[in-house]
């Protein structure tokens, strides 16, 4: 079986625009498989990425209101995780054990934030006022954080967890939050953010050289 | 008008995606392709003598190539002129050189696609390798257009270029390619379904 606790602590999961609201998708925190969504209410959740009933990804599921129907058999599950309709069983009130599995989840800084359910600090608080920049996918995962900001060309200003931290990039006038999402055996994802007031170009920039960062994490087996 | 279509196919589809978008009757004729391959057949032949699909026939004229018929439909009947764009050259030149793009992704993606769901005998990892260098360059490409207030490949208007991207990206998961690792290729699908008059084909699951 696979592991369904993340180390303690909050995960970089993906920019605030990777789930719109009114949608779901898929992300990997180490061996974890999760589905992202955000109802109508713009509320982000992170659950199990597995339907209780049949095991379907609920990362393909449709969200309505504030609910989560899995597109397999359409049993959908409210804000909470609670089974909200069986289509096969109309008249039927869901048992309350019926229930997906939920992760804490939280928007900060311009990132979606997952940790375990458990999980007992706050997420993070970051200062300012920031926009979702870049995402980009890379084969190997750095070591540290430290690692990731030498391999960008940019200097640790102060660390927020041990996977993400604001950096000042060389060339680059305002600092930028960047972070790593470690995904095992899928590689990692690199996300950054920029100051709501930076500019256009500094927006380019900036995901420019995120995007170089696939050269600099190769796999150890590429050429 | 008549299409020589086959539904599981995303050549086909393209050519489906731009007769629904343009608002165009037309009849559709079913090619028996898996697992009957009648596109091999001598009859088929005729029509195509490169055996594929999808095939339009119209005014008497047989034109083959997904690309090529997404070319001639958008200059023949779209009066906008906003999906092959042509009194603005420059972005001509982007939509034609993404419409190349495309038919990479379709020896790429496609091909780890007809591996993992019809069975077809090819190197289906060099398949997937190929699929990801081509998809790290269009999220890279559909990125900075975010960044730059532009939602579609060549600009602020959808083109043929998203139409002949799009279906191959959305089915790559068949192919075993994994999505998530192109979160702007992701926003890009979601705005492509929520084009007015936009249909699913079987295999894309995405809803508004």
């Amino acid at each position: 079986m696979k592991p369904s606790e993340l180390e303690a602590g909050w995960f970089p999961a993906g920019l605030q625009n990777y789930v719109l609201p009114k949608t779901a998708g898929r992300v990997v925190i180490a061996d974890n498989d999760i589905a992202l969504w955000r109802g109508e209410d713009g509320q982000i959740r992170a659950w199990e990425n597995r339907c209780p009933h049949r095991g379907m990804r609920l990362s393909y599921g449709i969200v309505r209101g504030n609910t989560l129907t899995c597109l397999y058999h359409g049993w959908s599950y409210d804000g909470a995780g609670a089974c909200a309709g069986i289509p096969a069983h109309p008249e039927l009130t869901p048992p309350k054990t019926i229930r997906a599995k939920a992760y804490r989840a939280a928007d900060a800084g311009g990132f979606i934030w997952v940790a375990n359910p458990g999980e007992t600090t706050a997420p993070p608080s970051i200062d300012g006022d920031w926009v979702p920049n870049r995402s980009v996918h890379i084969d190997a995962t750095p070591v540290s954080l430290n690692e990731l900001a030498e391999g960008m060309g940019a200097g640790l200003v102060s660390k927020i967890t041990d996977h993400a931290g604001i950096v000042r990039v060389h060339g680059v006038e305002e600092e930028i939050l960047l972070a790593f999402l470690d995904m095992k055996k899928h590689g990692a994802m690199i996300h950054t953010s920029v100051p709501a007031s930076a500019s256009e170009d500094v927006a380019i920039a900036v995901s420019k050289l995120t995007s170089r960062l696939r050269q600099v994490f190769k796999a150890s087996s590429a050429a | 008008m008549k299409l020589y279509d086959y539904v599981l196919s995303g050549n086909c589809y393209k050519i489906r995606l731009l007769l629904d978008f343009l608002e165009l009757s037309h009849e559709k004729r079913a090619v028996d392709f898996f697992p009957g391959r009648e596109h091999k057949s001598d009859e088929f032949l005729q029509i195509n003598p490169l055996g594929q699909i999808p095939v339009l026939e119209d005014d008497g004229a047989y034109i083959r190539d997904a690309q090529a018929i997404l070319v001639y439909l958008a200059s023949r009947y779209d009066p906008t002129a906003t999906w092959w764009p042509v009194n603005d050259p420059s972005e001509l030149g982007r939509v034609a050189q993404w419409l190349a793009f495309a038919d990479s992704i379709t020896s790429t993606a496609s091909a780890a696609r007809l591996h993992d769901v019809l069975g077809y005998d090819l190197d289906v990892a060099q398949a997937r390798a190929g699929a990801h260098r081509l998809f790290r360059i269009l999220d890279d490409h559909l990125a900075n257009q975010e960044l730059q207030g532009f939602n579609w490949i060549a600009g602020s208007n959808p083109t043929v270029a998203d139409i002949a991207c799009f279906p191959y990206v959305a089915l790559a998961g068949d192919g075993g390619i994994e999505l998530f690792y192109y979160p702007a290729i992701q926003r890009w699908i979601r705005r492509f379904v929520n084009l007015p008059r936009f249909k699913l084909m079987p295999g894309i699951n995405i809803f508004d």
